[in-house]
């Protein structure tokens, strides 16, 4: 079962154990066409908005508000508004979200080089250093760690489920996932 | 301002806790849960709070006593932590500033603080 979340923050837990955990708010979605499996889902991202949104809504008899659709794996599915009941009973989800994107980045940054000293005259601070050897091989081995665009790609994680909220569609993980707050998230139900 | 979601989560577990209003200044009994092995006794640690940070469900406190040979001793708790058993206010007082961090510096007469009187 696979849901469109958007990542709202972090918080805390008291007790016990204290655990820092992940809130998300599980978007409203309309379910507009159902097939073995896997279901067309409607929800709302923002106020995005063309001639193509307008025909599918005009389509499926959507409100304005449902401007963006997606095809997740759920099963079962009836159109109509989506049932949220397997995230009340998951254990375990995986999320998808873009990171952070952090644009063309330096290596201490990208790959956690550690650098060279600051000051003393070095004349090396934050450069990659040497990137291979000489005329053998005389090219650069496959897989260098080098400067380049950092972050903004998708990463999934896994992290088990701390509450479910019916009433608000609050989805309350332990532990952090990737990405900014606001930033909209695909949750997968794995267990 | 936090999130009205992440709020109302923080409230909700929040709720149901009772905690004695208290701010720097004041001088606290604290009931400590102290885990040996399987058995668990309270402790009672006896200071002047100094400083209340943070909202929320991550609301910490510090508890500054001296203790033997004049060593300062601070130590931190979450407002709500599960470890406390009793917080009891034995003392207001009257102090200009919401941290008191200068107590680190002073010894004996000076760094008494005033009863608050009403």
């Amino acid at each position: 079962m696979e849901f469109i979340a958007e990542k709202i923050g972090m918080s805390r837990t008291v007790g016990a154990t204290s655990v820092a955990v992940t809130l998300l708010k599980i978007k409203d979605m309309k379910v507009v066409e159902a097939a073995e499996g896997k279901a067309l889902v409607a929800y709302n991202a923002g106020k995005g908005m063309n001639k193509a949104v307008e025909g599918q809504q005009k389509k499926y008899e959507l409100s304005k508000e449902f401007n963006k659709f997606v095809t997740l794996d759920i099963a079962n599915a009836q159109v109509g508004d989506l049932d949220l009941s397997t995230l009340a009973e998951g254990m375990k989800v995986k999320t998808t979200l873009k990171t952070k994107g952090r644009g063309f980045a330096g290596v201490i940054k990208r790959h956690n080089f550690a650098g060279g000293p600051a000051a003393h005259g070095s004349r090396f601070h934050r450069a990659p250093g040497s990137i291979g050897n000489c005329e053998f091989p005389g090219r650069v081995q496959k897989g260098r760690k080098m400067p380049g665009q950092y972050g903004n790609t998708n990463v999934t994680c896994q992290n088990s489920v701390v509450s479910f909220d019916a009433e608000s569609n609050i989805l309350v993980l332990k532990g952090s996932i990737p990405g900014a707050n606001g930033t909209l998230a695909r949750v997968k139900v794995i267990s | 301002m936090k999130n009205r979601y992440i709020a109302a989560f923080e409230q909700a577990q929040v709720a149901g806790k009772d905690i004695p209003e208290f701010k720097a200044g004041d001088t606290l009994r604290l009931g400590v849960r102290i885990k040996e092995g399987d058995k668990t006794r309270v402790q009672k640690f006896e200071g002047v709070c100094i400083s209340l940070r943070g909202e929320g469900t991550g609301k910490t406190f510090t508890v500054r006593k001296m203790g033997a040979n004049n060593v300062g001793v601070e130590r931190i708790f979450p407002l709500y932590s599960e470890s406390l058993e009793s917080i009891e206010v034995l003392k207001k007082g009257r102090v200009r500033r919401a941290k008191l961090y200068y107590l680190r510096d002073r010894r004996g007469k000076s760094a008494r603080i005033t009863e608050l009187r009403k």
